[in-house]
């Protein structure tokens, strides 16, 4: 008997034969059936760019916008109503134990990425202060990441959730390079991890300081798309 | 400057002017070695610290998130209102059984008693208390008129509104659009309640064994909470659960008792019937026969009707049935349905011939002239005071009082059997006092 950490209820984590053949300890889901529902995962053909899920395997309309802009995005679930009140709960009303529901796909996407060094995208320090927790970290285990970039400190914090499209791609420059950890990303495959791609325009901001840091290869994940 | 008022009675978070709001409480402290939240009074699991090492309360999250490191003001309820000398504007009768339960309850207020009105569905429990709550009014009272259902605060604010028309009054509710306001009269669902503190001189709480209220120690409190120490309350429900009945049996609840519908019509009986796994038909695309008849039957006379179901997940299949079948003209709905007020308006405005729900449905909506068809009457989902209350959807109106109620079960239970019990036994004590068959 499991409790929901999303709904609360108590459920029988489901166990199939294979599990148990497999002899190793039991899966401990999160989340029940029902909320487990709740996220969609992309699958099958996405856009290159972005990972939106779509029809085809060409980039899609929205990237096209970006022109040379280019970016790898992998994204694990549909930005739908279910993961936007995930989102409304976990990030805005700060319910940090949420976290725990996007562990195990989030672990099992990383296991599957090749990279060198995992970067987090930072909150800025009025929302350390206000929600208490960076949301994109809270989703890792015990994976090691580096803290490569930071929030410039005259960076007005309106967050993008607030914005329009138009509003969204004529933000400026929000990070900068911690001076201290821009050695690590030399000549290294960097993962950039944020929690949703929208316009992709932090993505790209925080891109161009992982290029100007001297990293080899970029590439970034993204929880919903 | 804030508005203080907005703190009277209150236990809230303060962003600005909190010099003005005195010392303040840590909304989340340390007892002993674990952490319980000061404005819902639960205790917080081990897991629930921040990063930032904050401790937050994940029960009364909906309400905004609280930490250890927030603090909340009050201020003294100062029951600062001019109530007007006659504030009952409303014009309606009632009827001599509803006068003698209303000069009851007003009596009992009067008193200072906690109590309790068990009065059967559709016997107009509202406006019996009208005359108490007049009374009260004129007291200076901060009167606060909470229930677990958000549909039935919905549906009571309008009529309020109108039955006190110069009373100050306010309607809290998780997704409320409109400001809060300092006011007597508050319609309110029971989470609200943690927001207060020893405000209300006289708590009514409607629908008292509704879901979630009945299960959860949380809005107990909160109601327990919300009530001055020299406050009282009062209970409304037409299907009181055990303990509330023991507390009546042992006489330690006052209790008023009104077993007859207000047009004097006896309550519809709950028929049973059998339908054998019905729910394994069901995956084979198969809906009990007698069922399906009845339905048709319905239909062909144009007689409009409800469908319970136990579950969410039940309704997709069975409206695909009922299309098979050719029973159309209705539609499903249920809890989280966007549409879900748009379609019972359109049930009552005969724009539809019937509606398949769940539970949600179950009390708090009248249709004039309505059948009640119950399929797996037996699952766990409906307990007897939920098969008490759709029942008592039927029959409501004085115009139509004869209302067929059919459960379709699979196995005899006892929630089903003492929900029968109770029907028929309120109808005896009806009987009594002038009921008549419809």
């Amino acid at each position: 008997m499991m409790r929901c950490v999303w709904c609360t209820r108590t459920f029988e984590p489901p166990v199939t034969l294979q599990d148990l053949l497999r002899w190793r300890p039991l899966p401990m889901p999160a989340l029940c059936p029902s909320c487990q529902e709740r996220f969609i995962p992309i699958t099958g053909a996405h856009c290159p760019a972005c990972g939106r899920q779509q029809a085809t395997t060409i980039r899609c309309h929205d990237c096209e916008r970006w022109g040379a802009e280019i970016l790898t995005n992998h994204a694990l679930f549909q930005y739908d109503a279910g993961m936007k009140a995930y989102m409304q709960q976990y990030k805005f009303q700060g319910d940090y134990a949420l976290r725990k529901a996007l562990q195990a796909p989030l672990y099992q996407a990383l296991a599957q990425q090749r990279y060198d060094v995992l970067v987090p995208i930072p909150v800025d320090q009025h929302t350390w202060l206000t929600r208490g927790f960076n949301q994109v970290t809270g989703w890792l285990r015990d994976q090691p990441f580096q803290q490569v970039l930071r929030v410039k400190a005259d960076h007005k914090s309106q967050p993008q959730s607030a914005k329009t499209r138009a509003e969204r791609l004529v933000t400026p420059q929000p990070f900068m390079l911690d001076t201290a950890a821009a050695k690590i990303i030399v000549n290294q495959r960097v993962l950039l991890l944020d929690d949703v791609y929208t316009t992709g325009r932090t993505l790209r901001h925080a891109a161009s300081q992982i290029y100007l840091g001297g990293a080899k290869a970029f590439t970034s994940l993204t929880l919903a798309r | 400057m804030i508005d203080l008022s907005e703190y009277f009675g209150r236990r809230l978070p303060a962003i600005t002017g909190t010099s003005q709001l005195g010392a303040g409480i840590l909304a989340v402290q340390q007892v002993d070695s674990r952490y319980q939240c000061q404005r819902c009074q639960q205790w917080l699991a081990d897991t629930d610290q921040l990063p930032n090492g904050a401790w937050y309360c994940r029960q009364c999250l909906q309400l905004g998130r609280v930490t250890s490191q927030t603090k909340l003001y009050t201020i003294p309820e100062p029951n600062r209102f001019s109530p007007p000398e006659s504030p009952l504007t409303w014009t309606g009768e009632l009827s001599p059984d509803q006068q003698q339960a209303a000069e009851s309850i007003r009596q009992h207020v009067q008193r200072g008693q906690n109590q309790l009105l068990w009065a059967v569905t559709g016997a107009g429990k509202t406006e019996i208390v009208y005359p108490a709550l007049a009374w009260a009014v004129t007291q200076g009272w901060r009167i606060a008129w909470a229930s677990p259902r958000v549909d039935v605060c919905l549906e009571l604010a309008p009529r309020i509104r109108a039955a006190f028309a110069a009373v100050s009054q306010c309607l809290l509710y998780g997704e409320q659009p409109a400001p809060y306001q300092y006011s007597q009269l508050t319609v309110c669902t029971t989470h609200q309640l943690l927001r207060f503190e020893q405000a209300f001189d006289w708590i009514i709480v409607d629908e008292v064994d509704a879901f979630p209220l009945a299960t959860s120690p949380l809005l107990q409190l909160a109601i327990t909470r919300a009530e001055k120490p020299t406050g009282q309350h009062l209970y409304l429900t037409a299907t009181p659960g055990e303990k509330l009945q023991r507390q009546i049996r042992q006489r330690t609840l006052v209790t008023t008792y009104l077993p007859l519908r207000y047009h004097g019509y006896l309550l519809p009986q709950l028929r049973v019937r059998l339908a054998w796994r019905w729910r394994e038909h069901l995956r084979k695309g198969r809906l009990p026969r007698p069922l399906i008849r009845q339905l048709l039957a319905y239909l062909e006379k144009g007689q409009r009707f409800l469908l319970f179901v136990p579950h969410v997940r039940d309704l997709p299949e069975i409206m695909a049935e009922l299309a098979h079948q050719d029973i159309r003209g209705g539609v499903s709905v249920h809890a989280a349905d966007p549409e879900r007020t748009g379609k019972v308006q359109a049930l009552r405005d005969q724009k539809l011939s019937f509606l398949v729900t769940t539970t949600i449905l179950e009390r708090g909506v009248t249709f004039p002239n309505i059948a009640v068809v119950i399929l797996g009457g037996d699952d766990a989902v409906f307990s007897t005071a939920a098969l008490v209350q759709i029942a008592g959807r039927a029959g409501r109106s004085a115009d139509f009082p004869d209302g067929e109620v059919t459960c379709y079960i699979q196995t005899q239970t006892r929630v089903v059997r003492r929900a029968q019990t109770m029907i028929t036994r309120l109808n005896r004590q009806g009987k009594q006092r002038g009921g008549r068959r419809p």
